[in-house]
């Protein structure tokens, strides 16, 4: 089992709340759901949809095909038609005027069924459940145990109108539905699947922030990375951690460098545009040695570009940011589960090497949600680093000349010490110089913490036999789609694996080495027009990847869509 | 109370002689010595320019940050730790050009910070142009005549009080007891406090000079001027040519910024550790 349904309409039409609902029901039915919103950057009209994929095994990305489609508008209906596969159902709400009328349409009151039945039209999307759910002949059952389940915290008063309103409907999809429905989940029982956390990846890395005892949050709102900043400031005050939205970016910043000097583990959220207005900041911050993790969820640039849509295009932007030459840590998790430990181990890596440590997203991995199983807070282990011992007192050396770079660390307030912090060239103790030979070893002491960073990352995955024939090289949130096609083709017999980077910057390149050197033929897969992951590695490690794939229509990667390219460069 | 050897400045001065920051970081010391504060809980956050060199040369807690950004660093340091005094060193090169948009929030949030300004009117540290708050008219490098700078001056004073500070001043660094005790009221201020301290440049500006402003300056307080009435400060800020008001503007008792946010209602911020339970009763809230 493997379908997909398009609920469509225009924004502010409650489309998401539908889409929760539908993917909450499979999930308690014991089901794998993967979900995508993709809505357009206004408020009120336009064409939004909600894709809910459900498969009774694991699904890490959207579908190609639809099965069902619910259409709130004409746009619903008439813009996903062409991904209807043979033997679909679109269901529009009985307002949606269309001309063509199709077999395979059905017009059901949705809202006003919810109206009348419910006493609201926010029960809509009971009501587009039931009649979905009718059209794919799924046990009512099952169906009403699910909203049981979903709505109890609620009370009865909402299980009982989610229930009745569900019902109206699926009893009057089955007696007026008269098209078919290539799919009947008749005899359906429940599913194998016992995750029942649905989750983004927006709040996974808020989730990965809180347990590893953030404090300080700062974020001026930029889609799509919003989301992971609301999530922490929702939870500020029963977790007490210091949550503030600026005047704008660059302040954002600014108070999250300012509150990690004085002591406190503190995150940014931005998006491309926004961390362009940080750069000055993430100089200063590295100058300083002070420890800062920043959420860069990237979406299609140059300048404001498509702003609720997906792009892996500020990896080299990000890894190159700012004058002067530092070293810096990028991690990109690939999926909710790696990005609440992502997260974690962020500030670790943070503090440990007092570097930038940016956790690369995109609205994809943002904003799609899968469920997965229950995040343990006691996984994420707090390691603060080098600290300056209490007997040290007066003026600190901040930056200390060690043998790895690493200076213990102390803050403004702590009994008896002064610490002096400075964006400019500095003597060990942060007082300024312009002194040639300082210059030269404070220079050799961010390199010397270059080899500590490099052990410290972790080497990508491979996924699929070993010594295939063709390798297929990804970063970050184009795993899923990849890992698909990569499957499929496996299953045809075809020799090709994948190499999956999370830590992208440094990359560890050995295993890539070996797998070029035994003669695999490598293709890089992205998320952007240029393969910049593939020109960071064959900067760092001179090894060339020579085919590529690349997507950027800011659309997430799908299975069907790496198989089309894939076979264009002959691997079928 | 810091004894004022303590606080002697760990590099050697390279302000030029004459210069007004000289009775700038003086009257900081003095102020510092008298009051009750423990050193360890002091910290200067200073921008980029001369006035940037505050931290170098008073032993303090400090960064020397960046041109324009010193206000919203000293916003994370408060937030994260209470217990400090933090007073912000800047020039209006900085804090009046690239960071004035900074100020103005700050004003608005009310945080427990002290900016004082050293103003000189021109962007010293990078030869002599003319800054934000130079005149129209004035001359300078990037402003040659005519016209001189094309634009008039910000006012920092009127835009702190119609911006929300809670405490707003202005002194001259030729009056020592007057710059002393209007920074140590600053300093212990419950809210964003603001001293605009002018501070003759005697490099590069030949206009704002020390005689220039010894001719000029009064005290507000010995007029007595009502410090509670916003309408009358606001106009005092706009006194400035025969007669240029020097004291306290206005002052005010309102919530701070740290009122608004969740801090641990003992402690600092930044030894706080999240309750990984409740953090867990919060994903199994999540959990279907």
């Amino acid at each position: 089992m493997d379908l997909s349904f398009n609920i469509g309409g225009a924004a502010g039409q409650g489309i998401d709340t539908i889409g929760d609902l539908l993917t909450q029901v499979f999930v308690k039915a014991g089901f794998y759901t993967f979900t995508i919103k993709d809505y357009e950057s206004r408020i009120r009209g336009g064409y939004n949809f909600t894709q809910v994929r459900v498969s009774d095994r694991p699904v890490f990305a959207p579908a190609d095909e639809i099965d069902v489609i619910v259409a709130l508008t004409l746009e619903g209906a008439v813009n996903p038609r062409k991904q209807l596969v043979k033997g679909g159902v679109i269901i529009l709400d009985e307002s949606v005027e269309i001309e063509d009328r199709e077999p395979c349409h059905f017009s059901a009151p949705l809202e006003k069924t919810a109206k009348e039945i419910g006493g609201s039209d926010k029960m809509t999307n009971a009501a587009a459940l039931g009649a979905l759910l009718s059209v794919l002949n799924f046990p009512f059952s099952l169906l009403e145990e699910s909203l049981r389940g979903i709505f109890q915290k609620k009370g009865d008063k909402v299980v009982t109108s989610n229930v009745a309103v569900a019902k109206a409907l699926y009893d009057l999809t089955s007696e007026k539905f008269k098209g078919t429905c290539k799919t009947s989940l008749s005899s359906i029982e429940k599913g194998p699947c016992k995750d029942r956390l649905i989750m983004t990846g927006n709040t996974a890395i808020a989730l990965g922030a809180m347990a590893a005892n953030v404090k300080w949050a700062s974020a001026y709102p930029m889609s799509p990375s919003t989301g992971m900043f609301q999530d922490i400031i929702t939870n500020a005050q029963r977790l007490t951690i210091g949550a503030l939205q600026p005047e704008d970016e660059i302040a954002a910043m600014c108070m999250a460098v300012g509150a990690s000097y004085a002591g406190a583990r503190s995150i940014v959220a931005t998006s491309g545009g926004g961390f362009c207005l940080k750069v000055e900041s993430l100089g200063l911050a590295a100058m300083t040695e002070t420890p800062i993790v920043i959420y860069e969820a990237q979406r299609p640039g140059p300048s404001t570009g498509l702003p609720t849509r997906t792009e892996q295009g500020d990896l080299l932007f990000v890894a190159f940011a700012s004058q002067g030459e530092f070293p810096r840590i990028m991690i990109a998790p690939k999926d909710p589960v790696e990005a609440f430990e992502t997260a974690g181990r962020a500030f670790n890596l943070a503090e440990y090497f007092q570097v930038p440590v940016i956790i690369m997203g995109d609205q994809f991995m943002a904003e799609s949600s899968m469920n997965i199983p229950r995040l343990d807070v006691t996984k994420i282990q707090v390691d603060r680093g080098k600290l300056e011992p209490p007997e040290t007192q007066g003026l600190c050396l901040r930056y200390r000349l060690t043998d790895d770079g690493i200076s213990p660390r102390s803050f403004p307030g702590d009994k008896g010490k002064i610490v002096v912090a400075n964006g400019n060239l500095h003597f060990e103790n942060g007082h300024i110089t312009e002194d040639a030979g300082v210059r030269k070893a404070m220079v050799e002491k961010f390199l010397k913490k270059v080899p500590g960073i490099r052990a410290a990352m972790r080497p990508p995955t491979l996924y699929g036999k070993k010594n295939a024939k063709t390798t297929l090289l990804t970063w970050g949130s184009s795993w899923g789609a990849v890992y698909e096609a990569m499957s499929t083709l496996a299953g045809r017999h075809v020799s090709v694996n994948q190499l999956h980077y999370c830590d992208v910057y440094p990359p560890k390149t050995e295993l890539l080495r070996d797998i070029i050197e035994k003669g695999a033929r490598v293709i890089s897969v992205e998320g952007n027009a240029t393969s910049q992951f593939a020109s960071l590695v064959r900067m760092e490690s001179g090894l060339t990847v020579e085919t590529h794939v690349n997507k950027y229509d800011g659309r997430p990667l799908t299975r069907g869509w790496v198989l089309s390219k894939l076979k264009e460069v002959g691997v079928a | 109370m810091i004894p004022i050897e303590e606080l002697e400045g760990v590099q050697k001065i390279t302000w030029c002689t004459g210069c007004g920051n000289f009775g700038i970081i003086a009257a900081l010391k003095k102020a510092l010595s008298e009051l009750n504060i423990e050193h360890e809980n002091v910290v200067v956050i200073s921008g980029i320019g001369c006035s940037g060199k505050v931290p170098h040369y008073i032993n303090l807690n400090a960064m020397h940050s960046l041109h324009g950004r010193a206000i919203p660093i000293a916003t994370g340091v408060h937030a994260v730790n209470k217990d400090l005094r933090v007073i912000v060193h800047v020039g209006d090169g900085d804090t009046l050009g690239e960071g004035l948009g900074h100020f103005m929030h700050a004003a608005r949030r009310n945080v427990r910070i002290a900016v004082f300004l050293h103003n000189n009117g021109v962007n010293g540290l990078t030869k002599g142009q003319f800054s934000p708050s130079a005149p129209r008219g004035y001359v300078s490098k990037t402003s040659p005549p005519p016209p001189g700078a094309p634009m008039n001056p910000v006012n920092p004073v009127g835009l702190a009080v119609a911006g929300g500070a809670t405490f707003v001043a202005r002194a001259f660094s030729g009056d020592q007891k007057m710059l002393v005790d209007i920074m140590k009221e600053a300093i212990m201020h419950e809210g964003f406090a603001f001293v605009d301290i002018l501070q003759p440049c005697v490099t590069w500006n030949k206009d704002l000079t020390w005689a220039f402003y010894n001719k000029r300056v009064y005290s507000l307080q010995k007029e007595n001027h009502d410090t509670s009435d916003k309408m009358k400060a606001i106009e005092k800020s706009l006194e400035f040519g025969d007669r240029i008001p020097i004291g306290v503007f206005y002052r005010e008792t309102s919530p701070d910024l740290s009122s608004g946010l969740s801090l641990p209602k003992d402690g600092r911020l930044r030894d706080h550790m999240t309750d990984k339970r409740e953090l867990q009763a919060l994903i199994d809230d999540m959990v279907l």
